[in-house]
């Protein structure tokens, strides 16, 4: 028996307490392990162009120039680190499940990222529920569950992670966080060149104005000079080694700069005008942050130490309104035809997340549990329309069946010949490229083609032909006009609306695949396909075709090996404390 | 003072989201004939079919049923697989009260852009300019029983069980009966006729080499969709194979490489053609039109009409095509058009249509 006792501590109340950050990773695990083990990213836009290109990878991990789509076309258009990982993961679980594993490590490192990035500008309580909030943002599920974007939820972390280590870099002059900020860099410019080109102004540029505000904060006492010029080697080295590591990826822009006719997309609307559209890429991805968009505003311009993030939230979200706004063409010009605006969504509510863990935390000192309850209320449900969007705004036919497709090309020496789709979408179209043997005419990754027919008219896949109007139809036409050079006997067809050009064109339907969802189209009198002469010279070199099986890789190895050799020291006395501190009454506790 | 940043940030954004919506009212009031029309076709592209109705004037006595119809296409026409991708429009003429207005459309289509020119009448119907629309008046055909009688080959094909050996059934002879060059502005185009010289049905598929001055292959292209691939025992097809950006002075030779398998085919459908004759069209532009007449009891959906014309000796000048956006109804005539240059119609002695077809049931 021993004595009853009395605690000094001071015990804080649950909810006046930051979230550790280990429960926000394990209810990343309890919200997407589910969703991710049900494998249902891959009905998703993009996902397998990843895929493809991973599958490619865990092929010819050091031979970038893959000749499955557009008669052959060089991967090193695309930077390639998460799809390496998941060529990596695919020898072991398969190539679904490795997409799945590495989507997943994605999601994690977004809190992380998220609460590390919060923290610069708010403490640690309204970080923590920064991070907590990131989990379940409604962007990150549209860009996960239905856009397939998994080098955006890659690089978009791994820039978070980056910044507040240059941020201390700058300040205090921290070797080892300028080695670890410079390396999380290169990962995260290995993993997505957009995301590269415009978090760099997004998330860095705010970054920059907090290090001179912050200049001499506690523990760092540095001059403006030092931290500009700090920040100077910095982007240098930024630049000279995201130039490195992404060296045949410049190369290929060189060579072969995309010149092509620009391609409609729906995100460039106005979703003013197009509400349905609206509703996909605004409403839908921002869902309750939409309410929340009186206090950014208020609290981001109030407080002068938030106006560096508000101003980047407010550009990211004029980006994320695509069209509706005519700020992004001012801004872009002729990129503004070439980009997609979804992704911004996400930018923008990183850079919201932390005013929105502020506001969270005055909810919650007012009115206590009703308001964490709403709050996480809301999340949920934003989070829950977003995955489950595509149930109701179905954008795409069903699914089909194309395993037959696949084993047709794939025997009796089929796949000496070239062959396109019609109306599979883009999506089942790389389901046919991972798995089959054969080459073909068509390509889902527009900045890779090179065809003539391709790039002169302003459209995108062959297999979406009648999405692009005129264009698209004229695109096809060129193609099918120039079957004999290209080897193209073959063309699968899901959509009726082809039949009377391939009729007209000299092809015959012969055989029916999947209960006559898809038909096969012949042409006689085709030579086998053969290399395109003039690709020869776009080929990667041996070299260019080592460094980027090593550089971009080996960029994220490093990253990793340095979070796990030069752990972040604990700081004391850094951490942003509210005032006054709240009193609490002592604990009668009694010692066992 | 504490609000101001964010109340002019929050006019800021709002003002940034009114400058993107401007946008003119799809049924405001047109305040000039072009206007009207304008408004309309804008509707039609967007297929906002009732705005679109609501610039047609009442005494059109067409419903919006038969205005949807005449734009969108029936019958399984090319016009029911097409949309409409951009116009122009030109006032002809104009007065207080009625005009007319000249539109020239181009539809995106399973074929490929097809162009039309229309003049629609547009009058002021209580202060507000509307369309007078001329509704397709689509005639209908008595009851009757069409015997049909035609021609037809079927193919018993070696199974992959057979043990034929390597013998299969021999491909049909087909002939090049002519080639000519001709060179444009745009490059150089080869055209002629093909025969099916056999006794059996025949796919065919025209393709050309053009061998340069240096003995080196300048391009390859194929006839494409100028040629008709289905022939029947003995039947001529004209061909055209277009090389853009080749000069005739560059070529030496060309190598003709005419494909052919033999195939399933019957006579059916016959369509007749009447009334040819060589004109000037709207835009006084020559062209060879006339009627199209479907004897069979069924519905052609894409009538594509090849056009071969000859000079005096007998030689083929040119070969031209164009698709028809209507469909081919029973016993029904329907006019069609090909172009054709000015100073090519001068040259032109004779010509020979044909018809080729594109008919969803019967492609199954």
């Amino acid at each position: 028996m021993s004595s009853p006792s009395i605690s000094m501590a001071r015990q804080v109340p649950l909810l006046q307490r930051p979230v550790p950050l280990s429960w926000i990773l394990l209810l990343a695990l309890i919200v997407h392990g589910p969703l991710l083990l049900m494998q249902l990213p891959n009905g998703s836009y993009d996902a397998n162009l990843h895929k493809f290109f991973a599958s490619h990878y865990a092929q010819h991990w050091f031979n970038p120039w893959n000749t499955k789509q557009f008669t052959g076309f060089s991967q090193t258009t695309y930077p390639p680190m998460e799809q390496q990982w998941v060529a990596l993961f695919s020898h072991v679980i398969g190539l679904n499940l490795a997409y799945m594993l590495v989507q997943f490590v994605a999601i994690l490192l977004l809190p992380i990222g998220v609460y590390r990035y919060a923290k610069i500008w708010v403490n640690e309580r309204a970080a923590s529920y920064a991070a907590l909030g990131s989990v379940l943002l409604g962007s990150l599920a549209f860009l996960v569950y239905n856009a397939g974007q998994l080098s955006t939820t890659w690089a978009a972390p791994l820039y978070l992670l980056a910044l507040p280590y240059y941020y201390e870099w700058a300040r205090e002059a921290n070797w080892r966080s300028l080695l670890k900020g410079l390396v999380l860099l290169f990962a995260a410019a290995s993993a997505h060149h957009v995301t590269l080109i415009f978090a760099s102004f997004i998330f860095a540029l705010p970054v920059l104005a907090m290090a001179i505000m912050d200049r001499h904060r506690e523990p760092a006492h540095a001059s403006l000079g030092g931290v500009i010029s700090r920040s100077v080697i910095f982007a240098v080295l930024a630049i000279a080694g995201v130039f490195v590591v992404l060296m045949p990826f410049w190369m290929e822009i060189l060579i072969n700069p995309i010149k092509q006719m620009t391609i409609p997309h729906a995100s460039r609307d106005n979703y003013i005008l197009q509400p349905i559209w609206g509703m996909n890429y605004f409403i839908v991805p921002w869902g309750a942050i939409i309410l929340s968009i009186p206090y950014i505003f208020i609290k981001g311009l109030k407080e002068a130490r938030l106006r560096p993030l508000f101003l980047g939230f407010w550009v990211a979200m004029l980006f994320a309104l695509g069209g509706t706004t005519p700020v992004p063409k001012w801004i872009l010009g002729r990129a503004f035809d070439v980009l997609t605006f979804e992704r911004f969504s996400l930018l923008a509510h990183v850079l919201a997340l932390p005013i929105i863990g502020l506001m969270v935390c005055d909810l919650i000192d007012h009115y206590g549990r009703k308001a964490a309850f709403v709050t996480g209320a809301l999340a949920a449900l934003t989070f829950g329309f977003a995955v489950s969007w595509p149930v109701y705004f179905q954008n795409h036919d069903p699914d089909f069946n194309v395993s037959e497709v696949v084993s047709f090309l794939n025997r009796d020496g089929h796949d000496k010949f070239r062959y396109i789709t019609l109306g599979f979408g883009s999506h089942k179209f790389d389901e046919v490229s991972t798995y089959t043997t054969a080459s073909s005419v068509d390509g889902d990754y527009n900045s890779a083609r090179l065809l003539p027919e391709l790039t002169q008219y302003g459209s995108a896949q062959l297999t979406n032909s009648k999405y692009f109007g005129a264009n698209g139809m004229e695109s096809l036409r060129a193609v099918l006009r120039h079957a004999d050079q290209y080897g193209l006997k073959w063309i699968f067809v899901h959509d009726t609306f082809y039949e009377p050009l391939l009729a007209f064109g000299g092809w015959r339907k012969t055989e029916t695949y999947d209960r006559g969802s898809v038909t096969l189209w012949v042409k006689d009198g085709i030579p086998p396909a053969h290399p395109m002469p003039y690709q020869q010279s776009m080929k990667p070199t041996e070299i260019e075709g080592i460094m980027w099986g090593t550089l971009p890789f080996g960029s994220s190895l490093l990253a990793l090996i340095l979070a796990l050799a030069l752990p972040d020291k604990r700081r004391r006395g850094a951490d942003t404390y509210e005032f006054p501190i709240s009193e609490s009454e002592p604990v009668l506790r009694e010692a066992r | 003072m504490k609000f101001a940043l964010p109340v002019i940030f929050g006019l800021l954004t709002v003002a940034l989201l009114a400058v993107g919506a401007v946008h003119p009212s799809s049924t405001a009031p047109a305040s000039s004939p072009e206007g009207a029309v304008q408004a309309m076709l804008a509707n039609v592209q967007g297929h906002d079919w009732k705005d679109a109705y609501s610039y047609i004037s009442p005494s059109s006595n067409v419903d919006l049923q038969d205005f949807v119809k005449d734009l969108n296409g029936r019958d399984g026409s090319l016009r029911t697989y097409s949309s409409l991708e951009s116009f122009t429009t030109r006032p002809l003429h104009e007065n207080d009260n009625q005009a007319t207005v000249r539109t020239e459309t181009k539809y995106s289509t399973a074929v490929g852009a097809f162009y039309d020119t229309r003049d629609l009448n547009v009058v002021k119907d209580n202060g507000q300019w509307k369309i007078v629309w001329a509704g397709e008046k689509t005639p209908t055909v008595p009851p009757q029983v069409i015997p049909v009688n035609y021609l037809r080959w079927d193919v018993i094909w070696r199974g992959a069980g057979d043990d034929w050996g390597s013998q299969n059934v021999e491909n049909p002879h087909v002939r090049i009966l002519s080639m000519n060059p001709v060179s444009q502005a745009s490059g150089l185009s080869i055209m002629g006729e093909v025969e099916n010289e056999d006794t059996v049905p025949a796919f065919v598929s025209v393709a050309a080499t053009l061998v340069g001055k240096n003995g080196q292959d300048l391009g390859t292209e194929s006839s494409f969709d100028r040629t008709s691939h289905v022939l029947l025992p003995k039947e001529i097809s004209p061909y055209r194979i277009d090389f853009p950006g080749i000069k005739l002075t560059e070529v030496q030779s060309a190598r003709m490489k005419p494909d052919s398998m033999l195939v399933p085919a019957s006579a059916d459908p016959v369509i007749g053609v009447m009334h040819q004759r060589i004109e000037k069209d709207a835009k006084g532009r020559s062209v060879l039109q006339g009627d199209l007449l479907n004897e069979s009891g069924q519905i052609v959906n894409i009538p594509h009409v090849l056009a071969t014309f000859y000079d005096n000796s007998g030689k083929v000048i040119w070969v031209s095509d164009g698709y028809v956006d209507h469909a081919l109804l029973p016993q029904t005539p329907q006019g069609f058009a090909v172009s054709l240059s000015d100073d090519l119609a001068a040259k032109v002695h004779s010509y020979r249509v044909t018809v080729n077809q594109y008919s969803r049931d019967w492609q199954d």
